[in-house]
């Protein structure tokens, strides 16, 4: 349980931490096990959503991101377990929208 | 399925007798429950539609407590009770455990509600309505209030609550939970309950939460994951179905972020905001509390000069107005500290006070959620270890609980200004900038912060250790307070502070005077204080505070305020003011003075930034932790701190 679908093979997915402040994308899989996953899911964090990282805070600590239009802090190492793919190549194909 | 017995029991299982009458609700007045997620405005909408027709349990966090208020405005009675913001119904966090039980009618002692206003912030309606799918299959009567209306319209959202209603098959209004203007659909829903009307409708449609269920009991459980996509997926398609269009985002929000999340001065706006409480409790408060201070002195000696000498006055003066009145002092003092908490909460600065302590938080085993409770601790630990329910950890969440006692409480403080003014000279150590009593007593506040940062790191290595959860926060929009939700929780905390002063400490007021009066000495009359019932309790502790340069009058004092901290204050009046002959009261520092040296002094300064002296928290602890386990060890580790702490200090100094 917690454990996403993988990427289709060859798809180009990166990890959250490496996207660019104000580059959209979208939600691929979430690698967090177990319970520790419903957090993430029951703030709108949920595979097909939209991701933009808008702003670091100081010193290193949580990253503020853009989900579906509200703003969330997530950390460093919470960002990393997120798997993205860039809302372009990935419009139509996995936003159910 | 949801007609209750017609008691109106208001008290959760966890919660003490709230007490006070006024706003509990006639038997069979019918029950609504608020649900929703944090920050949706519900307890404005609550605030707006009880006024001051309300009652809490008796310490309530920010928004993490039972709160039930009385409308009268329908055709009978309605309690409204507003529970605590929730992002969904599986039990993994206490509130959301509490919020499933109270709507389902599991919660013991506590009758299911007879229907449900569910609120959603209009602006966030999409992540919003993946909270409505759990909600609406529990298949009570259910309005949905969507607030925010103002702030969606000025962003450019739009949204039809009709089309809404139509697709989930409840009544949908759209409201500014601030302008009663706004909720005539929530009015006549509520009249609905005593008068039956089409706008008690339960939703008909099966929903996901169903489709779960349904999937549970083939023994197929479907993945949590799924059930959220399936979820958002539905919201999405709710949201298209009421022509949703998404507001902009805020331009307001993204400013105020732009400094106080920017890297050099987003810390500083943290501890200028931090510098400003402190500043606000420790000078602002000043005067205010002077005046309460000067109120009571100038009654009681109004009521000496009234009263013919003998016991009555002295038990009204020497017990009653000196122990309660050395208490009441310190109201301006929490109510001040309440007042920043909840301006800050309101405004949205909170959720980004947070995140920028998150990192130092995350260093100690700690996290940013950690942030408010432990704040809230240099109030009262009372509610601090009930504001941490909003750490969703569990590991964090005990060990948030395991420090908060550490924090400076304003308890602390009589005793502190007390000890500080008797033992230290007042002389510059820094210029005018800084004195040499406000460098111990920031001393004191800094030796409490140190052990909570070991403590923690201390249990997150051994104890608690665990692979870190992961930390996410939501950043609500900035928005002004609302002032009338500040002052509504302001009069709350007073009522509540109140009671404890005349539970507690007007008992303990008392009950000391009596003991420090029996056996009656041979000539008649109180006894010699060393002789008295009271007196005989300290000798028989002195032994073990003998190492740390206590007598067994400090032994009363440390005793009685396992009660309340600040008790030993009043206790020390007593114990000093019935011992001296004469009808003026030795001057307690100077009587202190006497008793103790230096050394002694500071070691009981340190015995209290460390001991574990309320009660009032232990049973907090016990609720809040399930069992004596924790609420033990520690009482036990800060004992056992404290002996060391104030051994050290009498035996170097």
């Amino acid at each position: 349980m917690g454990k996403t679908r993988q990427p289709p093979p060859g798809a180009d997915h990166r990890n959250l931490t490496d996207v660019p402040l104000d580059e959209e994308v979208i939600l691929v899989r979430i690698d967090v096990a177990g319970e520790d996953i419903e957090p993430l899911l029951e703030r709108g964090i949920v595979p097909g959503c939209k991701v933009c990282p808008v702003r670091h805070s100081p010193a290193g600590g949580p990253t503020i991101y853009r989900v579906d239009g509200h703003l969330v802090a997530l950390r460093k190492e919470t960002a990393s377990c997120l798997c993205v793919r860039s809302a372009l190549e990935a419009a139509g194909v996995l936003d159910p929208n | 399925m949801n007609e209750g017995s017609p008691s109106a029991s208001v008290s959760l299982p966890h919660c003490e007798d709230p007490g006070g009458t006024a706003a509990s609700a006639a038997p069979g007045a019918r029950r609504v429950a608020l649900v929703g997620p944090p920050n949706a405005g519900k307890s404005t909408l609550f605030n707006t539609l009880t006024g001051l027709r309300q009652k809490v349990a008796n310490y309530p966090g920010v928004t993490v407590e039972r709160r039930s208020g009385v409308v009268t405005e329908t055709v009978g009675e309605v309690e409204v009770i507003d529970l605590p913001g929730v992002h969904g119904l599986a039990p993994r966090s206490l509130d959301q455990k509490v919020t499933r039980d109270f709507l389902t009618g599991r919660l013991e002692g506590d009758r299911q509600p007879d229907a449900i206003i569910l609120v959603l912030d209009a602006t966030r309606l999409r992540t919003h309505l993946m909270v409505a799918d759990p909600v609406l299959a529990l298949g009570l009567p259910t309005l949905v209030v969507l607030t925010m209306a103002d702030d969606l319209r000025r962003r450019g959202g739009a949204l039809s609550p009709e089309q809404l209603s139509a697709e989930l098959g409840v009544e949908v209004t759209l409201v500014d939970a601030r302008e009663p203007a706004t909720l005539d659909l929530v009015r006549r829903f509520l009249r609905a309950l005593h008068t039956g009307g089409k706008e008690l409708r339960a939703c008909p449609a099966i929903s996901v939460a169903d489709a779960a269920t349904a999937s549970r009991e083939r023994g197929r459980p479907l993945p949590v994951i799924d059930l959220f996509a399936e979820r958002r997926r539905r919201a999405r398609e709710l949201g298209r179905s009421a022509s949703f269009r998404d507001p902009r985002p805020s331009r307001i929000t993204q400013r105020i972020d732009s400094l106080v999340l920017h890297r050099l001065w987003g810390p500083l706006v943290f501890l200028a905001t931090v510098a400003l409480v402190f500043q606000a409790i420790f000078t602002a408060a000043v005067p205010l509390m002077d005046g309460t201070e000067a109120l009571i002195a100038t009654s009681g000696t109004f009521l000496t000069e009234l009263l013919p000498p003998g016991w009555f006055r002295s038990l009204l003066i020497d017990g009653v107005w000196a122990g309660v009145g050395s208490v009441i002092v310190f109201l301006p003092q929490i109510l001040i500290l309440f007042a920043f908490i909840a301006l800050l909460e309101d405004s949205g600065y909170m959720a980004r006070a947070a995140v920028i302590a998150d990192r130092l938080m995350h260093r100690v085993g700690l996290q940013g959620r950690s942030f408010l409770p432990l704040l809230s601790a240099y109030a009262c630990a009372v509610p601090a270890v009930m504001a941490a329910r909003t750490v969703e950890d569990e590991r964090d969440r005990i060990a948030t609980i395991f420090v908060a006692p550490f924090m400076t409480c304003s308890a602390r403080l009589p005793v502190y200004a007390l000890l500080i003014a008797a033992f230290i000279p007042a002389g510059p150590l820094l210029g005018p900038f800084l004195g040499i009593r406000a460098a111990v007593l920031i001393g004191l506040y800094l030796l409490g912060l140190v052990a909570a940062i070991g403590t923690a790191a201390l249990l997150k290595g051994t104890l608690l250790r665990g692979r870190p959860a992961p930390f996410v926060m939501e950043l609500p929009p900035y928005r002004f307070p609302a002032l009338r939700s500040v002052g509504t929780r302001l009069l709350e905390r007073t009522r509540i502070f109140l009671r404890r002063v005349a539970r507690i400490i007007l008992t303990l007021s008392v009950a000391l005077w009596i003991l420090a009066q029996v056996p009656p000495s041979p000539a008649g009359g109180p006894p010699e204080i060393g002789d008295s019932a009271l007196g005989r309790v300290g000798q028989v502790i002195e032994p073990a505070i003998e190492p740390l340069g206590f007598d067994w009058r400090i032994g009363i004092g440390l005793v009685t305020s396992l009660a309340a901290r600040e008790v030993i204050v009043g206790t020390l009046g007593t114990i000093y003011g019935v011992e001296s002959d004469d009808e003026e009261t030795l001057e307690l520092q100077a009587a202190l003075q006497q008793d103790l040296d230096l050394g002694a002094a500071v070691a009981l300064l340190i015995f209290f930034v460390f001991a574990l002296q309320c009660m009032s928290t232990v049973a907090v602890m016990r609720r809040e932790t399930g069992g004596w386990r924790w609420p033990t060890l520690q009482f036990l580790y800060m004992l056992a701190l404290a002996w060391a702490g104030a051994w050290a200090a009498n035996t170097l100094l």
